[in-house]
């Protein structure tokens, strides 16, 4: 069921790590952020949003908590681990090197 | 510490995944919620709202799954699953699960056994150190039409002394027999007189004490003996205090030195090792013609057995009396020993691999037929969202199943087969000894199995994901039917092919049998009783013996006549050469004949006609004239056109254990009689010459005879007073079982039986599956139909019409798959002509046979179906649509 519109598998980590550096925030909460920021041009599909988040937990990158959420429903809030830090750091690095190096080719040539 | 949080992360999920399956629905249908919720803000009505966020939410089962598989044990879980799901389905068809798990169990479980077999014979190497170094060496003379030639005693040390390819060379007596007296009953002894390096070429070590010593080996009589692990275990029952010990044979005494080690591949009968000692020696080692001795050696590092060979055939050319075209081979020692048996055991190989492709050939027919009824649960999955990785990982764990059921069950199969092989009487095959179920084999045999299992278990998905899902949701089959059923019915031409190779195949041996079975042997072997006995006389001193022997026996009530003879109708006679007086002489070509020294009522004891001239009688002693008979085949062969009575030939003995003591005496022919085959029955009839025993001029005089007793009623209830009449001559006289010649006859005939058996067990077995194959095919495209049926009947149809369809289909296979079958068998029945007698390859009955009895198993196959198809109930069949 490939979906052209699909997000790489490495850039949806790095922006559910991004989107959950700040505060912890639960499944559709994350969605909904990356959509907005990015100006709705990224929509996340819960086809790849819950298993990366679950792929994400496993790797002890970030830790999940059930707790009340604003609406008085139990919600399942994603927040990063020490581990996940790092990783969002290394990632962003990766980032900046790789899509400045892509704006080069893309401008200069 | 990542990986320990990952590990407690993974056992966690592995321990508690209820409550996390539990908890992951709860945070699926939050965000569920919340979609609805947004778009009821957005200003959408209730139910729309609803659609629109599981639109956008996708199958929430495959979310499901796809999360999970996050889990990192959902692929256990799913295996889990699968296994019971396949467990379940394939109880539901227990007919299907049965047959396919007995017919792989068959298939795994004759091919290990057999291929066991054969590859330990074969394959395997001798369980001697560096054992690719040892040879056998024998003489080769074209031109004389002779191969094998074994070596003299001179032959032996020219060889050991001259040659400079090897690092050891032995030579052995492999076989004779000695009397061992003075603990109960004289028993016979199976004697291997080895040379003093023959332990050191082997690269063994003693059991327990020691082997001879080098002054030993330099007394004709040393007085110690060493004995075999056999031997000791058998018949000294494991006496650990065996080393000293004295055993008596006739009249010497002889010390037990040693014990050798268990030798299963080399001289498994031998009892005892004595010593055959080259300087000095016996008499009859000195004789340049008295070709008699097995060599063998171990190559030096280095050289090759071709320059080996190159240097011995120098050797021996340079010895006196040598045809100048004899050249020396040498036989990789493990060739050697399995000899004949090879053309045989590669032929049943053959045969069993055959039967392995018909087994995967109908464990995969039935594994399509399945399949193919499968279409609505399939197409049913499929919809729901199973995706054709998971589809194909169900369908491998329904195989594995089948297979690791199937493989289990031919692994005790197999185990059983060989433990039956092992005990077959009269299979004489070599190194039967150590046989064991070959690993390697195994996993190959059960390795084919699953392969074959899992290859068609999955092939149908291969179609299913080219095809139309919703009629096949509808009416529960694909429209995939036609080339599903081509594939089908090619495997099923397949294995009728298989199937009707091996019938001719089958059929020719059991006509081969037949004929050998009414072969005419020349005498009469019914109520005859023979018995080996062997003296120790080797001189006209034994005279005694043999006469009273014979008077003794002839006079027993019941008794119509007696004779000995050193030579066994149906079984062996000595070679010798012929001397004419009537023409020249070329002794380089002496013309081959079969000897035997025989007493004078020998033709009225074995019922062999006259046909000229007279049998011998009383008064041809050692004092009288010497005389000869000939046989029809010596008579056609050296005198055609003429009477060869009155004619004058002399004997000359040079074969093995019995040589002419001096230049043969010119004999007259007195008489011709019919030709005994005194080879095996299947052997051609070769011409023979025989003569009073009491002239016997040979160095094997009066030593060892056959008696030969011809009983007016039933010949086995003479046995103990024909024994008791021998121990009144000599008590110590050994007396093996006196067996019926026609006991004899049969053991000769087992290899045989037991090639015709085995391929006739196939070829049913063969025969067995197709049917079952074609039986398959049939009902499941039978079953196909029945909607085309049900419209044909209810349009007027008779039911004999629909009949004969579906006759006319299985017949179409039968007969492609007999026409590839009957050209598989041209190119099979020429491998097979070593064993085939007085029978042609292309023999058009044994042809005529397997394409009849195939069309007879295709029919039979069809009824059942047919017979289905004919009662359809139209208004039935149609509303199933």
């Amino acid at each position: 069921m490939g979906k052209p519109n699909d997000l790489v598998q490495g850039t949806l980590d790095l922006l559910i790590l991004k989107t959950i550096f700040l505060e912890p925030k639960h499944g559709w909460a994350i969605a909904k952020r990356i959509q907005q920021v990015s100006g709705e041009v990224l929509q996340v599909q819960q086809g790849s949003l819950y298993p990366a988040l679950h792929r994400l937990e496993q790797q002890g990158w970030i830790k999940a908590k059930w707790a009340e959420s604003e609406t008085g429903r139990q919600a399942k809030f994603y927040s990063l681990t020490a581990a996940g830090r790092k990783q969002l750091e290394a990632e962003t690095a990766n980032w900046n090197r790789l899509s400045a190096a892509i704006d080069l080719v893309v401008t200069e040539a | 510490m990542r990986w320990l949080a990952r590990l407690r992360m993974r056992i966690q999920m592995l321990f508690s995944r209820g409550r996390a399956e539990a908890r992951l629905d709860d945070e699926l249908h939050d965000h569920l919620e919340r979609q609805i919720a947004e778009n009821l803000a957005a200003g959408m009505s209730a139910e729309e709202a609803r659609f629109s966020a599981l639109r956008l939410f996708g199958n929430p089962a495959l979310l499901r799954e796809q999360a999970r598989a996050a889990w990192s044990w959902a692929w256990l879980e799913l295996l889990l699953r699968d296994v019971r799901f396949g467990v379940r389905t394939l109880a539901r068809t227990p007919g299907f699960a049965a047959i396919a798990i007995l017919v792989m169990a068959l298939g795994i479980g004759v091919n290990t056994a057999i291929f066991s077999v054969v590859h330990h014979i074969l394959i395997e190497p001798l369980q001697f150190s560096q054992p690719q170094q040892l040879y056998a060496v024998w003489a080769r003379s074209d031109a004389q039409g002779q191969s094998h030639i074994a070596a003299s005693g001179p032959d032996f040390l020219d060889y050991h002394d001259q040659s400079t390819s090897f690092s050891a060379m032995a030579e052995m007596i492999p076989h004779f027999t000695v009397t061992w007296t003075g603990d109960g009953e004289p028993r016979l002894v199976n004697c291997a007189g080895i040379s003093d390096d023959f332990f050191a070429m082997l690269g063994v070590h003693p059991y327990m004490g020691r082997f001879y010593n080098a002054g030993e080996y330099a007394r004709l009589e040393s007085g110690m003996i060493v004995v075999s692990y056999r031997f000791w275990k058998n018949q000294l029952q494991s006496d650990p205090h065996v080393i000293g010990r004295v055993i008596h044979f006739e009249d010497t005494a002889e010390t037990i030195i040693g014990v050798a080690p268990p030798m299963p591949d080399l001289l498994p009968d031998t009892d005892v090792f004595p010593t055959l000692t080259t300087r000095p020696s016996w008499p009859y080692m000195k004789w340049r013609g008295n070709k008699f001795l097995t060599v063998m050696a171990r190559l030096k590092p280095g050289a090759t057995a071709a320059s080996a060979s190159e240097d011995l055939t120098a050797i021996l050319r340079r010895a006196p009396g040598e045809p100048a075209d004899v050249r020396v081979e040498l036989v990789p020692l493990k060739d050697d020993l399995v000899g004949g048996s090879r053309t045989q055991l590669r032929i049943v190989m053959a045969a069993t691999a055959l039967v392995l492709l018909i087994a995967c050939i109908n464990i995969a027919a039935l594994l399509l037929a399945r399949s193919a009824r499968r279409g609505a649960e399939i197409a049913l999955r499929v919809s729901l969202g199973a995706g054709p990785r998971r589809l194909s990982q169900q369908f491998i764990a329904e195989g594995l199943i089948l297979a690791l059921s199937g493989g289990a069950l031919g692994v005790v199969a197999a185990w059983f087969g060989l433990r039956l092989i092992g005990r077959l009487p009269g299979l004489s095959l070599p190194r039967m000894e150590g046989i064991h179920l070959d690993g390697v084999v195994l996993l190959t045999t059960v390795g084919v199995a699953i392969a074959t299992t899992l290859l068609f278990g999955w092939a149908p998905l291969l179609a299913f994901s080219r095809s139309n899902l919703s009629p096949a949701l509808r009416s529960g089959r694909t429209e995939t039917g036609r080339s599903h059923r081509r594939s089908f019915a090619w495997l099923v031409v397949a294995e009728i092919a298989s199937s009707v190779t091996l019938s001719v195949c089958a059929g020719l041996l059991l006509r081969s049998f037949w004929r050998v079975e009414h072969v005419d042997p020349g005498f009469q072997p019914e109520s005859m009783l023979t018995t080996y006995l062997r003296t120790n006389y080797y001189s006209p001193e034994g005279r005694r013996f043999w006469r009273d022997v014979l008077t003794g026996v002839s006079a027993l009530p019941g008794v119509r006549s007696a004779a000995v003879a050193d030579c066994t109708p149906g079984r062996d006679a000595a070679t010798a050469t012929l001397v004419f007086a009537d023409r020249a002489n070329d002794p380089d070509h002496a013309p081959p004949t079969q000897g035997c020294w025989t007493s004078a009522d020998f033709f009225k004891t074995s019922a062999t006609p006259l046909l000229r001239g007279r049998f011998f009688s009383a008064s041809d002693d050692a004092d009288s004239p010497p005389v000869v008979i000939v046989n029809a085949e010596a008579a056609r062969l050296y005198w055609p056109g003429e009477n060869p009575v009155g004619k004058r030939i002399g004997v000359n003995y040079t074969g093995a254990g019995r040589v002419s003591k001096a230049a043969p005496r010119m004999r007259e022919i007195v008489g011709v009689v019919g030709s005994i085959k005194q080879g095996a029955l299947d052997a051609a009839t070769r011409p023979a010459v025989y003569m009073p025993y009491l002239q016997d001029e040979t160095s094997h005089d009066m030593a060892t005879m056959s008696l030969f007793v011809r009983s007016s009623g039933a010949a086995p209830a003479l046995a103990d007073g024909i024994r008791a009449r021998i121990h009144a001559v000599e008590p110590d006289q050994p007396v093996l079982s006196l067996q019926p010649i026609t006991d004899l006859m049969a053991e000769s005939l087992a290899p045989r039986r037991y090639s015709l058996s085995l391929l006739g067990a196939f070829a049913g077995l063969a025969v067995l599956l197709s049917a079952l194959g074609i039986y398959g095919v049939v009902s499941y495209t039978t079953q196909q139909r029945t909607r085309e049926f049900g419209v044909r009947i209810a349009l007027g149809a008779s039911r004999g019409s629909v009949m004969s369809q579906v006759f006319r289909q299985g017949l179409v296979l039968a007969a492609i798959g007999a026409a590839l079958g009957t050209g598989g068998a041209l190119l099979a029945t020429q491998a097979l002509s070593r064993l085939l007698f007085q029978v042609s390859p292309l023999d058009p009955a044994s042809f005529a046979f397997a394409v009849v009895l195939l069309a007879v198993i295709a029919n039979c196959a069809c009824l059942l179906p047919a017979w289905r198809a004919s009662r359809l109930d139209p208004i039935k069949a149609l509303r199933t649509e």
